[in-house]
Order: C-alpha cells, then structure tokens, then sequence
C-alpha cells in the first residue's frame, strides 16, 4: 500500500479546500437551528398571543340545553342567558352583541353552536376557547380529580419486562446497536454520490493513466475510500455539535425530552455484530459504486446507477414493521439474505434484537463474500473500465481484457 | 524478425507480444529491444496498436500472450524503476492548482513533499509559469497545461521516459520545449520511447525505430538501417509507402 497516505492527504486536504464541502455541512446544521428558532419563536409567540385572547374580554349570551354549564361560572365570564335562539342569533348578527353559544340537549352527537363576530382567523379561535373551558370547567366540578385525568387521557403509565429473570427494555436496548443503522444510512446517503464523483473523477479528467502508471489502482480505490470515511465522520462531527450545542442550552425553552445516556443497557455482542454488519455493508455498496464509476463514462451517467442502487438499499425500509412483527416471513428472510437488500434488514433486526442466529450467520457470510466479491470486480473495473473515457464498457469487454 | 541489438544493453524486452481483445487481435506477435539511453522511436499508424504496446508494457494491459520486461522484470508502480509517463490520453485535476498537482504527482513518484515542491519551482520557473503556481488548472490555457503536464512527466529524474504522441496538440513553443527535454534527458542518460507518426522529429532525435503494421514489426533498427532497407527514402516517403494504402483502405486520411 505504498503512496496510500499521500492519496489519502490529497483526497482529504482538497475536499476540505472545497467550498461545497463546507456549504454541505453546515448548511444542515443551519437549516436544523433555523427550524428550531422559527418553531421556538413561532411558540412563545402562539403562547402570548392565545393568553392576550383568552383574557380578551367580550359581550356573550349563553342558551344552555344541555344543563351541564354551571351558572357561576356563567357570571365570572359576564355572559347573560337567553332561552331565544334566533334572537340571539340576530343580535349577534346586528352587532348588539360579540357571541352566542347554543348548547343543545345532547352534547354528546350534537355540535355547540358558536355564533360571534369576526376578529380576524386567529382571534376567532378564542370563542370556542370559551366554549370549550365553559364546558369543562363546569363538568369538572362535578367529578373528582382522578376521574377527570381518565377522562381527559392525562394518566401516565410505567412499564417494566422481565427477561431472563432481568429487567430488559427492548427500546432502550435497540438504540445503540441502532446507531449503526442510522450511520449507514447517513454515510451511503451523504457520500454515495461522492463516491461516484470520485472514481469518475481520474477518468472526466483523463489522468488515469498518469495515476495507474504511478499507484496500485486498489491504493488510490482505498485512498478514496478511507478519505471519503474520515470527510464523513468530521461531516457528522460537525452536524452534531451544533446539534448538541442547541440541546444543552436551549433544553428548557424548546420543551426537549431529557436525555440520560448513563442509563442505556449496553449489549457488547450486538453491537459487535452491528459493527461487523456495517463494515461488511459499507465495503459491498463502496465496491458497487466504484465499479459503478469506473463502467460510466460521466459522473452524471453514473449518478442514474447509482438510483438503482439507492431503491436496492433503501427500499427495506418501508418495510420496517414487517422487521419487527414478522421476523420469520419468507420476505423478510429474503430481504435479509439477499446481498443488495441484505444491510437494512440486518442491522434493524440486530437492533430490534429478533435476528435468528442462522439468518445471522448466513447474512453475514453472503455480504462478507459478495462484499469481497464486488470489491475485487470493482478494482478490475477500475483498472480497465477508467481507460474508456468517452463511453460506457460493457462487463463482457472487461473481463476480455 | 530477427532482434539487432545487444541484450545486456536491453531496458525493454518484448518478446513473441500478442494482444487480443476479445475475438480481435490487435498485436500478432511482436519482439523488439530498446537499449538503455537511446532514443527509441515507436511508429505506426493510427490504430496500429502503439498504445496498446505501451500499455501492456506498463501493465495496464494483460498481455494475452508474451513477456514484455522493463529492467528484467514485469512493470509495476512498486518495481523500482523511475518512470516519466506521457500517455496519449492526458489531463490533469483541473480544479486543483498547479503546485498541489505537481507536488502530489512528485509525492507518488518517490519524492519527498520538499524535493517535490523544489522540483516544481524549479521547473515552472523555467517555463515562465512560477506567478501560476496556485492558479486552478482549468484557469491554465491549453498550452501552459500541456507544460505543466510534461513537467509532472519528468519529474524524479526518469530512467525510462515513455512519450505517447507527445506533440498532439502542441504549439511551437511546447513543441521546442518538448525537443529541449528530450536532448537534455538523452545526454544525462534517460531512455527515451518515441512513440509518434512524427517522421520529421523521429528522424531527428531517434537512434533506432520500430514500424508497427497489421500487429507485427514491419521494419526495426537503426534509423540508417531501416532507409537503406528503403532505398534511401526518407523517413516520410518510407510511412507514406507502408502505411499509405491502409490508409486510403480508411477513407485515404493519414
């Protein structure tokens, strides 16, 4: 692997000097803390204006039917009764009076008709606001406290599973191993295309022959490889920080769930397993698309393989429930065992915890040899496939060579 | 075909070399000999089958048949020998700048980032282009490429210095410099592969040529030798004459 350091510095320090690569990267961070500003002040200003409306003060008439508004509360909203409804209704309409609410006997298939003049599409809303704390404020006086939480769906609920005469928490015990899934997933998104660019890169350029008189065609694929990991890993270093910045201190004001990484369970296997699947899973697609690359005469031509590519790897995950409710279906085991559909599966399964051991060690040896196997195509590929520079080769005038 | 050279002098063996691509063959049987420190001129037709030699010789081609030895051995990048490699397909990273290039380029060739870099000024400050040394390739016009594509060529002193149709695409000013490096390397005892249809340059500075036709060599040896074989013709009347009816078999372009 001699020049393998030399390829890799060039790789890296060129796409750092590349203004796309920074615009890239922080253009997610940017658009994430956007987001969360506008959410964040789109809140508090949601917030004040529903308390302004609420403590708006406005004529009301109330037709109670139903029996279930309570008459001091009644008061505390200054609203007066009336038993007419299209009186009302017209006094309203002639601007005597701000609204009208008609509760009917029976609420219960029976809408509470509003009737009210117009202050605008939000401030509108603060009629049925009044309609609705009426009813509820007066229903609950008259049942307990607990009842009411019952009622209002406000209970809480604590669940503990045993397994193995230990406390286990599937969900918690899926998300480290998870990670790995989440870092494939990001990595072949994030760089499947530069992984294409690149390898097409010597052959746009038309350097290969340059190169490949100078390197091993396989130290200048590695080259690319491993430089496009490390430009991956400071890309996600760089996504997350701000990621964690806005967590930490903005916690309190976006109403963040509390996070407590000390309490995650740790399983060493799985996540070794997950480990060993995404290795094996990042070589197999790092290999297609090189080769890939080396086939297609353009980046752009290769980009429309790299579609196909793309279904073949992502598509799984629209059948993610099935992973999880039906691990022993004939297409699930499919979809684990086949190598091009094979990482998704695998690594959900791993992490969800219901791999079979034989579909364990069958997936990881069909990847391992088709991972291996591409690999090796594509470096063939390469060798051969740069030298055609204004045309697509087909395999079978490869392999001739 | 009988091989007049002296074998311990050899730098290049090529030996009963057969190409086939698919049901196509592309080189017969070829065997020739380049001699350390000569200027070797390398001539044929377009598609002939030059570069196919050339790449199969530097390995980027599986021969299907044959040795083609550089120093006794099969080139690799890792056998040792310092090589200046101008291939007729050429270019550079074009958004990269002109010293990143050619320090990398001197890096994959043995040298260290120092030498590289000192090599790099040297030469750009002997073509006139130091003042673009961190100019992006693609804002380089066609010429100032062309030179700083033979100055990664030439870069760590090359013991074998193969030149693919080096004066495609050349302006006169390129061309003279081309002519420069060659005289200079020649003296300091490079070998130098000639490979052109150029007759005028080939007569000029080659020691010894080969005429590649129909995948064999039609005619090798010393540029005096392969006259006399022709009458005394020159080098011009002599390409015209055994590539001239292929040519016209084409659509009569030469």
């Amino acid at each position: 692997m001699y020049n393998l350091g030399t390829v890799f510095r060039f790789e890296v320090i060129r796409s750092l000097k590349k203004k796309s690569f920074w615009i890239m990267s922080l253009a997610f961070p940017l658009l994430i803390g956007a987001l969360f500003a506008v959410v964040y002040f789109s809140n508090q200003a949601t917030d004040k204006a529903a308390n302004d409306t609420k403590n708006q003060k406005f004529s009301l008439v109330v037709t109670d039917e139903s029996g279930l508004v309570d008459k001091q509360l009644l008061q505390q909203f200054d609203a007066s009764e009336s038993s007419d409804k299209q009186a009302s209704i017209d006094n309203v309409t002639k601007g005597n009076v701000d609204a009208y609410f008609y509760y009917p006997k029976t609420i219960a298939d029976k809408s509470v008709e509003i009737y009210a003049k117009d202050v605008g599409l939000f401030d509108d809303g603060r009629y049925e606001a009044v309609a609705k704390a009426l009813l509820q404020g007066s229903v609950s006086m008259t049942v307990d406290a607990d009842k009411t939480a019952v009622l209002q769906d406000r209970v809480s609920f604590g669940t503990t599973t045993y397994k193995d005469g230990a406390k286990f928490d599937g969900i918690q015990q899926a998300i480290i191993p998870g990670v790995f899934l989440v870092l494939f997933y990001i990595v072949i998104a994030m760089f499947g295309n530069q992984m294409l660019v690149s390898t097409t890169e010597e052959k746009e350029n038309r350097v290969t022959e340059m190169i490949l008189t100078t390197i091993q065609a396989k130290t200048l694929i590695i080259g690319k490889i491993l430089s496009l990991v490390s430009l991956a890993m400071i890309q996600i270093v760089i996504i997350l920080i701000p990621i964690l910045l806005a967590y930490i201190l903005m916690h309190d004001q976006l109403s963040l769930p509390g996070l407590d990484l000390t309490s995650l369970p740790i399983d060493p296997i799985r996540i070794a397993i997950g480990a060993i699947i995404f290795s094996l899973s990042f070589l197999l697609f790092t290999g297609l698309l090189v080769a890939i690359g080396a086939i297609a005469p353009t980046a752009k031509e290769a980009g429309s393989f790299f579609g196909v590519v793309a279904v073949l790897l992502f598509g799984p995950l629209y059948a993610a429930s099935l992973f999880i409710s039906a691990p022993d279906s004939p297409i699930v085991r499919f979809l684990t065992l086949f190598p091009l559909t094979a990482p998704i599966p695998l690594l959900l399964r791993n992490a969800i915890g219901n791999l079979s051991l034989v579909d364990l060690v069958l997936g990881v040896i069909i990847l391992a040899t088709s991972a291996v196997l591409v690999m090796l195509i594509a470096v063939r590929l390469f060798r051969y496939g740069v030298l055609e520079y204004s045309r697509r080769m087909s395999l079978k005038e490869i392999f001739r060579r | 075909m009988s091989v007049d050279s002296k074998s311990k002098d050899a730098i290049i063996k090529i030996n009963n070399f057969r190409m086939d691509f698919g049901s196509k063959t592309v080189i017969k049987d070829l065997s020739f000999e380049v001699l350390r420190g000569e200027v070797f001129g390398f001539l044929g037709s377009n598609g002939s089958g030059k570069t196919t030699t050339i790449r199969a010789l530097l390995g980027i081609y599986q021969p299907t048949a044959g040795s083609l030895l550089v120093d006794g051995k099969v080139f690799s990048v890792s056998s040792g020998i310092r090589l200046g490699y101008l291939p007729e397909e050429r270019g550079l990273y074009k958004k990269e700048t002109v010293i990143d290039i050619m320090v990398y380029f001197g890096q994959l060739k043995g040298l260290s980032k120092r030498e590289a870099r000192s090599q790099a000024d040297a030469y750009l400050k002997r073509v006139n282009l130091l003042d673009k040394a961190n100019t992006k390739i693609d804002k380089l016009s066609g010429g100032q490429q062309q030179k700083i594509q033979l100055g990664i060529t030439i870069m760590n002193s090359p013991e074998l210095l193969i030149l693919d149709e080096p004066t495609k695409g050349f302006d006169p000013v390129n061309r003279r410099l081309l002519m420069d490096i060659i005289e200079e390397h020649q003296k300091n005892g490079t070998t130098v592969i000639f490979v052109t249809h150029q007759m005028e340059e080939v007569e000029r500075l080659c020691d010894r040529a080969l005429l590649l036709k129909d995948g064999k060599a039609y005619a090798y040896g010393s540029i005096k030798n392969i006259k006399s074989k022709f009458d005394g013709a020159s080098l011009d009347d002599i390409f015209l004459k055994v590539y001239g009816d292929e040519n016209k078999e084409v659509g009569g372009e030469l």
